[in-house]
């Protein structure tokens, strides 16, 4: 069977009076996609606005989003990388999910750790696995990954599994030559 | 002034290596503390050992092939992992689950939460130094719920039960009277745990007061779970975003007050309370005989696309399932949204200050399990 095409979702405007409302309220001059997802309202921002957008939604009372619950990477391919920001606010008890796409090539985002600091670990495995550099994160180094893999984002749709075993065999024949060479 | 200054001594810092393969960090977990004498300085966590790739794996199995990598995921509640997963699903293919199979899930995702939290009491127990009495109890009651999944599932770890839909099978005929039995069991189990260790001296005073955290720092943090509810803080999703069938039932959440160690081990005992009471009320109300999948399932499961970030109360937090659909039949994107993971970003934060034989007892509060952290 022939890989299918991949689709993207039509965009289903949220119901008013939703969270997309209060943010437009807040930020009038910010502009937001607005779409209703599965449980939660889906707003796309520019990578320009995600820091002001990301501050005033941690510190507007009327937004109030306290708790990071997630932070992802998403690979479009040709239509670039994506960070998506699953939040939720326990006074409002209101959930929204922020996005923001970034070229491949200049995967380049400030960071949301002096935001929230539990986007600390988020981030950097959203770097190692995806190549984003998020500016100003205190320690951007590879967590789940070995330090050496700096020059394969696994997550990446570039890179099919296959590629990873043949990059690891590689490097295991590599360090089995070496250990060769040694014992000679 | 201290003894070391008072007498013109002068203490150097050293690092102390704990890990990867050490008794005390509960699988493959590093952490490098710098200690000054006695007190913890600084503390750097290493994680990644146990990485097995279980998003990148998911995303090239079908829907039904990845429940496998939701159990060796979160191998303690493997139950709750796959539910959360499952229903991610369900939300983005538009099933409908049918109500048997909805009360045979939540049974046994309450059920494995009891197993989940035996393993931490065992576990802990064994950290702080009341060595082997716990540990032997916690494990003969956790057995008999086991011995249940068994038959229920055919696996003990690795049940690969649920569907999205509802379930694989059909539960065993007499599946209520042993679900009532084991119910039975479990509440004598809990009062052993509690008389054991929640007045046992030696292990008040090395919890009591240990790896406190405020309410600020753990929202801050993204803490969740017992960790989050022992600050004081009534979150419980199952509550706030009542999921499956979970506003049928009546249960309480239970918190803390300081959000140190001794509180996390109560919120988890009486967390093991409330699940019976609910397991009790499911088993009640739940029907004898349906189905326990739609009538039209494709043999071929796909998604439209879309997105849905589903997340559900596992024993040890929130866990996340970020599920990306483009159509097809695979997951486009699957991001684990692990609640151990989360909660440990904050060891470092709870660890600094205290001494260093209490740094495994606070790593040990937080119920890491290193397969969901490592994912």
């Amino acid at each position: 069977m022939s890989p299918e095409e991949p689709q993207e979702a039509p965009a289903v405007p949220p119901p008013p009076g939703s969270v997309a409302d209060v943010f437009a309220a807040v930020l009038p001059d910010v502009k937001f996609q607005a779409a209703q997802g599965a449980l939660d309202v889906i707003l796309t921002v520019d990578r320009g606005d995600v820091v002001r957008v990301l501050r005033a939604a941690r510190d507007d009372p009327r937004l109030d989003f306290k708790y990071l619950r997630c932070l992802s990477g998403v690979d479009h391919m040709e239509h670039g990388l994506e960070v998506v920001y699953n939040l939720y606010s326990y006074t409002h008890k209101h959930n929204v999910t922020i996005k923001t796409r970034l070229p491949q090539d200049d995967a380049r985002l400030p960071s949301a750790t002096s935001i929230w600091r539990g986007a600390d670990w988020h981030e950097r495995e959203a770097a190692e696995m995806f190549g984003i550099f998020f500016e100003g994160h205190p320690n951007l180094v590879p967590l789940l990954l070995p330090e050496d893999m700096t020059d394969h984002h696994p997550l990446r749709k570039d890179n099919p599994l296959a590629e990873i075993e043949v990059w690891q065999a590689e490097r295991a024949g590599l360090a089995a030559a070496e250990a060769g060479e040694a014992e000679e | 002034m201290t003894v070391e200054q008072e007498h013109g001594l002068e203490t150097l810092e050293i690092n102390v290596n704990v890990g990867p393969q050490h008794p005390a960090t509960h699988g493959v977990f590093r952490m490098v503390l710098t200690v000054d004498g006695e007190r913890v300085v600084d503390l750097v966590p290493h994680i990644g050992y146990l990485h097995r790739g279980a998003e990148k794996l998911s995303e090239n199995l079908d829907y039904r092939q990845a429940i496998g990598l939701q159990d060796r995921t979160e191998y303690l509640a493997a139950f709750n992992a796959e539910l959360c997963y499952v229903m991610a699903v369900e939300k983005l293919a538009g099933l409908e689950v049918p109500e048997r199979a909805e009360y045979i899930r939540v049974i046994l995702a309450e059920l494995n939460r009891i197993t989940s939290h035996y393993m931490f009491m065992g576990a802990f127990a064994t950290d702080i130094g009341v060595f082997g009495t716990a540990f032997t109890y916690g494990f003969r009651e956790r057995e008999y719920i086991q011995d249940l999944f068994e038959e229920v599932s055919g696996d003990r770890m690795m049940y690969a039960y649920f569907r999205p839909g509802g379930v694989a099978w059909d539960v065993p005929d007499n599946f209520k009277e042993r679900v009532r039995w084991v119910c039975r069991q479990t509440r004598v189990g809990i009062s052993d745990i509690d008389s054991l260790l929640t007045s046992n001296e030696v292990f008040v005073t090395r919890t009591r007061g240990i790896g406190a955290i405020s309410p600020q720092q753990a929202i801050d943090y993204g803490l969740s779970g017992p960790v989050l509810r022992a600050c004081g803080l009534r979150v419980d999703l199952r509550r706030e975003e009542p999921y499956s069938i979970y506003d049928r039932f009546d249960f309480d959440v239970p918190t803390g007050e300081h959000g140190d160690s001794f509180d996390r081990y109560r919120v988890r005992l009486e967390e093991m309370r409330q699940s019976v009471r609910i397991v009790e009320q499911a088993v009640d109300q739940m029907p004898d005989s349906g189905p326990i999948l739609p009538e039209k399932l494709p043999r071929r499961l796909r998604c439209p696309p879309g997105e849905v970030y589903m997340r559900a109360e596992n024993p040890r937090g929130e866990y996340g399932i970020y599920l990306v659909s483009k159509g097809g039949d695979k997951p486009y994107r699957l991001k684990i949204r692990s609640p151990s993971y989360c909660n440990l970003m904050a060891l470092k934060e709870m660890t600094v200050g205290h001494y260093v034989a209490d740094a495994v007892v606070i790593l040990g509060s937080i119920d890491i399990v290193l397969g969901e952290v490592d994912r």
